[in-house]
């Protein structure tokens, strides 16, 4: 099958006996296409494992598969796309966005007109000379996942990507993304503890146990949203407001809850 | 004008007023130890136009800036890949950075003796005095450039497919250029001030040898004159190296 695909994955950090183990057993297998959010108390790992698929982190046993071949190191194929950005200040927006794609070999014509279509969906027309410093925060990460969609990847990598950014702004991020995962459909892997962004952006979440994190309930959002129609609404706070979407959220909050050291629960 | 540069000139104005009172109006200071404007003036004038210790005054002053040049970029093309290196790889920082916690202590006025053994009372051995003064400065900030990169932003580029030249060229220099200009800007206050120990020791022209000529010939005027000029060539290439900097780095936040 393509996609991602997570097998009996633990990862231990320090020396074999003495070290700490952070993850312990992550089974998880994300479809062709599927947008899965991965939501867990803080240290339990989440983020450890979006790096694992990036291949900037290795399991220390078991593996961690992209369309049926084993991470090895990092690659376009997996974008990722950063909680602070990580955008390079010394370029502008245009050759931010450019610059993974001249690696790739990807020729002068495909890559102008590659940027400017993701420019224009970004909302980012007009500021393609600017430096990322001359932009709010909201700004540089539509720069960030326009660099990211721009590569064509074969899966896309999301930690806590709205994380750094004000309410308001994540509100509109939020439903940006939305509307731009279903304009363009992607394996998406989203790392957040946000469970009401989880339910709005995901087709599944997954709920993680704390430290030493597995998976330990995967909750299918998408066939609820489909059948309550959730798509009809534009604005994320109605959506929030459907019984549907309520009981889903209180579902995992109470699955949260009974994992102890859940920030804010 | 902004109203600081008004307040600078204004304090500058009133030390010249009093520096012009005390010495020539009341004769508080004693002009035989410290000049007054007058005896600065003539001794201008007598180096502009009819030259002292050895030549006039375009003559020091080319001297003194040529050496500053050759040590300042000879130093720095050797010192700024050299932290590179340092800072990017783990084993070329394990082989070469004790050799360098050797050498950083010695203060670079000590390398004069050696130096002048080695290479005698020539220029090519305030070359190499100033080569030491400024290559300290130009890799430890260009190691610590490379060393301080956030690292989401080498994550960032290995996920990006950068190849390891581009990594180098496109990544790991511009990050690390502002760090790299402040080395820069140490490095040549550096080879100032060494310029002009080492051109005390023993030169046959520049800034040093005036300095040297009227300590002995007794010559407050011109000794002070010397110093005006070491200030001017140091702040107007320390200001080119300013614009230069700005000109490189536009996307560097301008810092309030």
């Amino acid at each position: 099958m393509s996609g991602i695909r997570f097998d009996a994955v633990r990862r231990i950090y320090g020396h074999e006996g003495r070290g700490i183990v952070t993850l312990d057993g992550v089974d998880l297998a994300i479809a062709d296409r599927e947008f899965v959010a991965i939501v867990g108390p803080s240290g339990c790992g989440k983020t450890t494992c979006l790096r694992m698929v990036a291949g900037f982190d290795r399991p220390t046993s078991g593996s961690v598969k992209v369309d049926d071949v084993v991470v090895g190191g990092p690659s376009p194929e997996r974008a990722v796309v950063f909680q602070q950005f990580a955008l390079f200040p010394w370029k502008n927006v245009f050759d931010n966005i450019a610059f993974g794609l001249r690696n790739k070999g990807v020729a002068e014509a495909e890559r102008r007109e590659r940027i400017a279509h993701y420019i224009k969906l970004m909302g980012l027309a007009g500021y393609e000379t600017a430096f990322p410093h001359q932009l709010s925060g909201g700004m540089q990460q539509r720069v960030a996942i326009a660099r990211a969609y721009a590569l064509d990847p074969v899966v896309l990598l999301m930690d806590e990507p709205f994380g750094a950014l004000d309410a308001q702004t994540r509100v509109v991020m939020q439903e940006e993304l939305v509307r731009l995962s279903r304009v363009n459909p992607r394996t998406v892997l989203f790392i957040t503890h946000g469970v009401e962004e989880a339910i709005y952006l995901a087709d599944r979440v997954a709920i993680m146990t704390r430290r030493p994190g597995r998976i330990k309930e995967i909750v299918n959002v998408k066939p609820i949203r489909t059948s309550e129609n959730w798509d009809q609404h534009a604005k994320i706070e109605d959506v929030m407001d459907l019984p549907s979407f309520v009981h889903l959220r209180t579902h995992i909050w109470k699955s949260l809850r009974e994992e102890k050291g859940v920030e804010g629960a | 004008m902004s109203r600081r540069s008004l307040i600078g000139l204004a304090t500058v104005g009133a030390l010249l007023v009093l520096w012009y009172v005390l010495t020539m109006v009341t004769g508080t200071i004693n002009t035989g130890r410290f000049p007054s404007p007058d005896d600065v003036w003539v001794a201008a004038g007598q180096i502009v136009a009819k030259g002292y210790a050895n030549g006039r005054l375009h003559i020091h002053i080319l001297h003194s800036l040529k050496l500053v040049a050759m040590g300042f970029l000879f130093a720095i093309s050797v010192g700024v890949p050299l932290g590179l290196l340092m800072g990017w790889s783990r084993r070329a920082e394990a082989l070469i950075n004790p050799i360098f916690l050797v050498i950083r202590p010695i203060p670079p006025l000590a390398w004069i003796p050696l130096a002048i053994l080695w290479l005698g009372l020539g220029d090519a051995a305030k070359i190499m005095v100033i080569f030491f003064a400024a290559f300290v400065p130009a890799v430890i900030n260009t190691y610590t450039g490379v060393r301080n990169i956030a690292t989401p932003i080498i994550e960032a580029a290995r996920m990006l497919g950068t190849p390891r030249l581009a990594l180098v060229s496109e990544v790991l220099v511009p990050a690390a250029m502002p760090s790299i200009f402040t080395g820069l800007r140490l490095a040549l206050q550096a080879s100032w001030t060494t310029l002009v120990a080492a051109e005390l020791v023993g030169a046959v022209a520049g800034l040093g040898r005036i300095l040297n000529v009227a300590q002995q010939d007794l010559y407050p005027g011109m000794i002070l004159f010397a110093m005006i000029w070491v200030a001017i060539l140091g702040w107007s290439t320390t200001k080119l190296l300013a614009i230069a900097e700005q000109r490189a780095l536009p996307w560097v936040q301008v810092r309030g």
